[in-house]
């Protein structure tokens, strides 16, 4: 083993140690934690204003305000929705890792994470029951596209860092928007609190994974990972833009209003700025080429 | 094949070349999932189209992935009883 392995595994040890004790240290009931009012006013903003998916648009111009309220809910809806079945996705991943070969160090702070994430999950979806009357649905379909067998860890583990990093894009602003209903900056906040950690971790995680990929991937192989971790970036932040919340806001053409809204000018400075904690960061430790998102 | 639904399966062909532009067609029978025309970070976006085009609600959790294998299948399991 060399040195520079047993510093990185030295490091991801502290890392690990000091996130458990964070964990036990910041730990809440979340059952206890909400105060759940019987309904939330719909003559409000239930998304910050710059994080909704009209927000900066013609197609703005062309809702009046009570339209942008509505918009805003049901938006508000699916992004929680997102979280409910992103959380379920990694939840999986992890249980099907923890206390098996190459997690040894992992598995400790991994039982927090199950925790807490299956905390986040049920917050979540009581949130969309109560003030939505549902949890937007995903579908499941296709070849799940993992270019290389050895990185199967690697990409999932980055796909759950992509995830967690834009959730919390959209966590930090409504934790502390004065617009919002007390009800919704909580649950921003205190879900912003505990990803914080789990960042980090995913962070550490995904760099010691990489590390063990690269020294036997090809440079196509390389290519391949990038290509498929920029896709997944683009298929999330296109997630945001559900044709079910635009009809169930009421617009005539729901497809349409999508699609015009993932060409309108305005989209390209938007998905950099959701994801500019972790392009920076998987640029700094060579995943990625550069900042590009545009594939086609 | 009427022209109504021709002009509906075209719009989905179209849709899955402006996500290949190195294609130029995608035969009827073409496996979709297995070419990997369609994978998993498309599928969302595939089944809005579907709707859009044949005007049809998907049932999301429902979903038999040999509906949309094909553009045969697409045809037969979205546009046939229109």
């Amino acid at each position: 083993m060399t040195n520079n392995v047993i510093e990185v595994k030295d490091r991801f040890r502290n890392i690990l140690d000091r996130l458990s004790s964070k964990s036990i240290e910041d730990y809440y009931n979340p059952y206890r934690i909400f105060e759940w009012p019987d309904t939330l006013p719909e003559d409000m903003w239930w998304m910050s204003t710059d994080l909704t998916s009209t927000h900066g648009t013609e197609l703005a111009e062309e809702l009046d305000q009570r339209q942008l309220y509505k918009l805003s809910r049901y938006e508000s809806i699916n992004f929680y929705s997102l979280n409910v079945h992103g959380i379920r996705e990694l939840l999986i991943e992890v249980i099907k890792r923890i206390h098996t070969s190459g997690f040894e160090q992992s598995s400790e702070f991994f039982h927090h994470f199950i925790g807490e994430e299956n905390e986040h999950m049920w917050f979540f979806a009581e949130f969309c029951l109560r003030y939505g009357g549902k949890i937007y649905k995903q579908p499941q379909g296709g070849n799940t596209s993992i270019p290389t067998s050895n990185a199967e860890s690697l990409l999932v583990f980055a796909r759950v860092l992509i995830f967690e990093e834009l959730v919390d894009y959209y966590n930090s602003k409504m934790a502390v928007d004065g617009g919002l209903h007390d009800t919704i900056r909580k649950v921003n906040r205190i879900h912003h609190q505990d990803e914080s950690r789990h960042i980090a971790f995913g962070r550490e995680l995904v760099r010691m994974l990489f590390e063990d990929v690269r020294r036997t991937a090809s440079e196509a192989d390389l290519r391949q990972i990038e290509n498929y971790l920029k896709r997944y970036m683009t298929h999330s932040f296109e997630s945001l833009f559900n044709p079910h919340v635009y009809r169930d806001a009421g617009i005539a053409d729901p497809l349409r209003m999508r699609t015009r809204l993932l060409s309108a000018p305005t989209r390209a400075a938007f998905e950099q700025r959701v994801f500019r904690k972790p392009m920076s960061y998987l640029v700094k430790i060579g995943i990625f080429d550069d900042r590009s998102l545009d594939l086609r | 094949m009427s022209s109504a639904l021709s002009s509906s399966i075209q719009e989905i062909r179209d849709w899955i070349l402006s996500k290949h532009p190195d294609l130029t067609a995608v035969d009827m029978s073409e496996d979709l999932i297995e070419s990997r025309l369609i994978d998993s970070l498309s599928f969302v976006e595939f089944t809005f189209v579907i709707e859009s085009a044949s005007g049809v609600t998907i049932d999301m959790e429902k979903i038999d992935i040999d509906d949309f294998r094909t553009l045969t299948a697409v045809e037969k399991a979205f546009f046939a009883t229109r």
